[in-house]
């Protein structure tokens, strides 16, 4: 049997500091992969050796599959764990990891593959009798797009994809003909740029869909357990910002069918290690559609440990040691109810990015709390890279409970200074009727974006009592004012 | 009582209810009717302090901050005071652009700390607390927001028709209207022209039941038997009026003034501490009540808690030095000159700014002409109007003939005033010429006033040639379009919802009330002052004037205060050496370290243009320009022409791409970045010419 001895997180920010927390448990000693802008980023100090791996631009540090093994080898690290984003998703690398003798903590990448390309997981998913959207695979140009349409019966809004997509990059919603070459080109260029193929295929749109996905580990015995499903249906831009586990949509027949309907699906691949299965829920019609298969850790992961108590990064690396899953599926009883909100160092009214300095950070704590962080108070957002530094979840008894912890930890717990975060608008949207009664879809925040700004909150004590020291600190530098 | 006092000096001014009832006879929440009567029931005359207004207004620029003028709320809410004139006047505007201090804000903190005194603003009919003519829509509205109990208002014209609709909004809401007559010392002020003045207010306001009356002596140059005289003569006619003696002490006679006042029957008189006096501001409360006392005349003043607001006065007043006027000392000529309390500092604040400091005894000698030329009232806005007119004579024959030329002016104008009695007809050709010049180039305010539209003059129209002087060839036409109506009859009325949207698009978000009514007085000012309290906070009124002022000074220095209830401290740990324009200061604040960057003036401003017009294209969002042009067309240059709707640039930010479409059919002007530029939100990226 394998053993892990050291492992090189190919990642930086909040997926590497998660990987490394669960390797200090295990004991198992990590090196971290910086670059440049990321010299003194939280990562680099978590581990136990860390290495420069480039400059700033992913390409060059990241995404540079030679230069993480070179520094896996180089500091004694025998096995990679690539935590989620950059090249977690990316099969070639995979391999080159196991062909460099190391172990790759994660599926093997010929499933990778097969569930990297959108067109080819869709096949799958028909095959083993799993629900999937209306579409088209292998598009070309925007006339094969207007044919199917045509021929197919389907209307706008419809949806553009990079097949080797995820995160919600390479995705762009078609409201309108006219803005159809544009998207298309939009589509095929980011999906060029962020995963270097620009493959793309076409979807009908699902209105007032939610997003629903399960989460499934599998050994490399033949073991697979499903851990029940995430809600993950409050997004910007087609990117989620607040989780939940249980989804409070499903009845618990619904979930029973679409939890064991993902676990066909992955038994069919022979899955092994974290997965997840996403599906497209159509509330109304209460159908749900195959999306798509994400072989990789996710960063709502965390909610399910919440709800099952299980450490899923352990699990991994257990998996990739060959061990067997220590439990069946009766053996998972969530009893918890979970929340996750994203901290991205964005503007809440705008979604502009917000890079900087952190000058001030305060962590929620209390009861019910976890944060996952990337950042460390006085350090550096750089603009180079995801703007998500903190994860802040919450669990209680119920969905109620849940919220209301969140809502402390959000409202009076957390304070960050120096940049903008979400943090106002995921305020607002946890404390919206709508949201408290379950009531939303994948477009909520832009139905509601006016409502939800106009209830950001007022200013603290605390934010006023600096104002009167910026104030302090003026006078105090420059003297007497000509205008007073 | 001594022990009562201390404990009211070293604790939260917690007033021992029993003491404090003995003198209350008057308090906010009584009904117009029931005042007036306390006021006759008294059988003694009481003051109406100045302190926390016309005193700081007089000899202090309006700079005394509340933070300090709050510290004497608690002896005034326990001496017997008839009301605390706290609000309105010039206070109102300099708050908000010097001190940065709302007048709301002034009113709610005097509320909490003095509930049992009534408070009094001062009102300019028509201009309330800004300088010009507001319609009667906008006075009307603005009335009924502002929460005080006693709402003093003048006419600088003594054009009583102007006050009309702030008579009728403060009635209505049943709050005390004490409409003011001006009073001056000329030969056209007699008793019968104050007297037909006091007739047009009591007719306005129906009887003498729910007013009390104010002579507003603002340049202190009642005479002291005149005054006594007029007093006498009003109570007369109106036997049961309550006549308030407001008087300046800059000629040096306000005490016996006051004194002759109170034997004619006035009951009510403006004074301030003691030791808030200088040269342009109130009597002495304390020495008015020694006076009075001796001269048999009864008042009602709890003498110890005001001596004990005296002695707390001294404990800040000395941070307001900086704040009083170059001229000290008294000063008789201002019998003649008139120029009022409020507005002495600010003249020479204004002289000394702009250098004729040296011209000011020449100012004031023309002053004392002109104003027998053009005869109203020296008081807002007509001092204003009258500096700025005289000022501007005086500096244009400096400027022009020199030290010569200010005696030549001097000469002529008191040969035409004094010699010829102001016979237009009987001076030279040529010195006709040259007063035809004289208001050329008069403030359009001068030429406004001369044209009706504050209201009627006092005794009636200048000379034609004055209207010669003012408009050259055009003065016919101009005499055509003088009002003889109020101004409230003519000026068209404002759309509030419209200037209610302008305030809210440049805030980008629904403002206050309050912050409307600021920003209806004075529109630029208010703009600033709020976008300063959004930056600063309540810094205006939680900091210690020295602080406030100049900061902390040396390490370990620090200020304490509470903020919403919780306590705060900031300590200053160092002030770094300024390096291209840059100072860093280490503070502690509630003990945890920060530093903050202050630019100096001489800061290198990076200087980004952002896109403003319509044909400017800026970034939408902040990121780094990765192309400019689209992958069809390939780059763009200058000159090119772009369609509607096509890529121009595009801009990546946390790897996402964000497409920057022409908005019209176009000729690319100017390209303002380069290919991978960081730019911020807002950025001018294209110039664009619509085709």
């Amino acid at each position: 049997m394998p053993e892990i001895k050291k492992v090189l997180v190919a990642n930086r920010g909040v997926p590497a500091v998660r990987v490394m927390l669960t390797c200090r448990d295990r004991k198992i000693p990590t090196t971290a992969v910086y670059s440049t802008p990321d010299r003194l980023a939280h990562h680099v100090f978590m581990a136990d050796s860390a290495i420069h791996i480039g400059e700033a631009p992913p390409v060059e540090s990241y995404l540079n599959g030679e230069k993480m093994i070179e520094a896996a080898i180089k500091s004694g690290c025998n096995a990679i764990h690539p935590g989620w984003g950059f090249l977690a998703e990316n099969p070639d690398f995979a391999q080159m990891v196991i062909d460099a003798g190391l172990i790759w903590i994660g599926p093997p990448p010929k499933i990778i593959r097969l569930m990297g390309d959108k067109i080819q997981a869709k096949k799958i998913a028909q095959k083993a009798n799993v629900p999937t959207i209306p579409g088209i695979t292998d598009v070309r140009d925007t006339a094969t797009v207007k044919k199917w349409m045509q021929e197919e019966n389907v209307t706008f809004p419809i949806m553009i994809k990079a097949a080797a997509g995820g995160g919600g990059k390479g995705m762009v919603k078609v409201e309108r003909e006219e803005q159809l070459e544009l998207a298309f080109n939009q589509a095929r260029s980011e999906a060029k740029k962020a995963f270097g193929d620009d493959t793309i295929l076409v979807e009908k749109y699902i209105e007032k869909g939610r997003h629903i996905e399960v989460q499934v580990v599998g050994d490399q015995h033949g073991n697979i357990v499903h851990l029940f499903e995430r809600e993950c249906t409050i997004q910007r831009r087609n990117q989620k910002i607040i989780e939940e586990a249980p989804s409070p949509t499903l009845d618990d027949n619904l979930r029973q069918e679409i939890c064991f309907t993902a676990l066909r699906l992955m038994r069919e691949i022979n899955y092994t290690s974290a997965g997840t299965v996403e599906f497209i829920f159509d509330s109304n019609a209460k159908k749900y559609y195959f999306l798509e298969v994400n072989t990789r850790l996710q960063v709502e992961h965390g909610i399910t440990e919440l709800i099952t108590g299980l450490d899923i990064v352990g699990i991994m690396l257990d998996i990739a040691m060959d061990k067997k899953l220590p439990f069946k599926q009766p053996d998972i009883h969530p009893n918890r109810w979970a929340l996750e909100v994203r901290l991205n160092a964005e503007d809440p009214k705008t979604f502009s990015p917000s890079f900087g300095t952190i000058t001030r950070l305060e962590i929620p704590h209390g009861p019910g709390v976890r944060i996952s962080t990337g950042v460390y108070e006085g350090a550096d957002i750089p603009p180079y890279y995801d703007s998500l530094f903190m994860l802040l979840m919450s669990a209680g008894a119920d969905r109620e409970d849940a919220i209301r912890v969140m809502d402390r930890a959000l409202g009076r717990g957390l304070r960050v200074e120096g940049i903008k975060t979400l943090a106002p608008l995921l305020l607002s949207i946890i404390r919206h009727p709508l949201f408290i009664k379950g009531e939303f879809s994948t477009r909520f925040i832009e139905e509601h974006m006016n409502e939800l700004i106009s209830m950001f909150r007022e200013k603290t004590s605390e934010d006023e009592a600096l104002k009167v020291a910026r104030y302090v600190a003026e006078i105090s530098a420059l003297g007497p004012q000509v205008w007073m | 009582m001594d022990v009562i006092m201390k404990k009211v000096q070293n604790s939260g001014f917690k007033v021992q209810d029993n003491m404090k009832r003995d003198y209350i006879f008057v308090r906010p929440g009584m009904s117009p009717r029931e005042i007036v009567n306390a006021l006759r029931n008294l059988g003694k005359v009481c003051f109406v302090s100045v302190g926390m207004r016309d005193a700081g207004q007089s000899d202090f620029k309006n700079r005394l901050r509340i933070y300090d003028l709050k510290t004497l709320a608690p002896y005034y809410n326990q001496m017997g005071l008839f009301s605390a004139e706290c609000h309105g006047g010039a206070r109102w505007h300099v708050g908000i652009m010097n001190r940065r201090e709302s007048p709301f804000e002034e009113i709610r903190i005097l509320r909490e700390q003095m509930p049992d005194v009534l408070l009094q603003t001062l009102v300019r009919e028509t201009n309330l607390w800004g300088y010009r003519p507001y319609p009667r829509n906008v006075i009307e509205y603005v009335v009924s927001q502002v929460d005080i109990d006693v709402w003093r208002c003048f006419s600088f014209l003594n054009d009583v028709r102007n006050m009309k609709t702030v008579a009728e909004v403060v009635m209505q809401r049943g709050r005390l209207f004490e409409p003011a007559i001006s009073y001056t010392s000329a030969e056209w002020t007699t008793i019968d022209y104050y007297l037909n003045v006091v007739k047009e207010i009591v007719d306005l306001c129906g009887g003498t039941e729910e007013i009390i009356l104010c002579i507003k002596d603002m340049a202190g140059v009642g005479d002291i038997k005149k005054i006594g005289e007029l007093i006498d003569a009003i109570k007369q006619r109106y036997p049961d009026l309550i006549i308030n003696y407001h008087r300046h002490i800059t000629d040096g006679l306000a005490i016996p003034a006051l004194l002759s006042a109170a034997k004619a029957g006035a009951r009510l008189f403006d004074v301030q501490e003691d030791s808030l006096v200088r040269f342009y501001g109130h009597s002495p409360i304390l020495s008015v009540q020694a006076v009075f006392e001796e001269a048999g005349i009864p008042v009602h003043l709890n003498r110890k808690v005001a001596e004990e607001a005296v002695y707390r006065v001294r404990e800040w007043i000395g941070y307001y030095e900086w704040a009083e006027s170059p001229f000290k000392g008294l000063d008789h000529t201002v019998t003649r000159h008139k120029m009022p309390g409020g507005a002495f500092p600010s003249s020479f604040e204004q002289a000394q700014k702009s250098e004729f400091l040296h011209l000011m005894p020449a100012i004031l000698k023309v002053m004392s002409l002109y104003n027998r030329i053009v005869r109203y009232f020296d008081v807002t806005p007509g001092s204003q109007i009258t500096w700025v007119t005289c000022s501007g004579i005086v500096n244009r024959y400096a400027k022009e003939k020199g030290e010569a030329g200010v005696r030549h002016i001097i000469e002529l104008l008191t040969k035409f005033v004094e010699e010829k009695g102001q016979d237009f007809n009987a001076m030279e050709p040529e010195e006709q010429e040259e007063l035809l010049q004289l208001f050329r180039n008069a403030p359009g305010d001068f030429k406004n006033l001369i044209l009706g539209h504050y209201g009627k003059l006092p005794t009636g129209w200048p000379d034609e040639w004055v209207y010669r002087s003012a408009f050259g060839d055009e003065w016919q036409k101009k005499l055509q379009e003088r009002k003889e109506l109020s101004p409230l009859e003519h000026i068209e009325e404002d759309d509030l919802d419209r200037l209610r949207k302008e305030l809210s698009d440049y805030l980008g978000r629904t403002p206050s009330e309050e912050e409307f009514i600021l920003f209806l007085m004075h529109p630029k000012d208010a703009l600033e002052f709020i976008e300063f309290r959004e930056k600063y906070g309540d810094a205006p009124l939680v900091l210690p004037t020295n602080v406030w002022r100049e900061g902390l000074k040396r390490p370990g220095d620090k200020v304490e205060f509470e903020l919403r209830g919780k306590p705060y401290c900031i300590e200053l740990v160092s002030i770094g050496g300024e390096y291209e324009g840059i100072i860093h200061v280490v503070m502690k604040v509630n003990n945890k370290t920060r530093v903050y960057k202050v630019e100096t003036p001489r800061a290198k401003k990076k200087e980004i243009k952002m896109a403003k017009a319509f044909n400017e294209i800026g970034a939408p969002i902040a990121g780094n320009v990765w192309r400019i042009g689209n992958p069809k067309r390939g780059a763009l240059k200058i000159g090119d022409i772009v369609h509607k709707g096509e890529e121009i640039a595009n801009l990546e930010a946390m790897k996402m791409e964000n497409a920057i479409l022409a908005p019209f059919d176009a000729q690319i002007k100017e390209i303002c970045v380069k290919l991978n530029d960081a730019v911020q939100e807002g950025q001018l990226l294209f110039v664009l010419e619509k085709i």
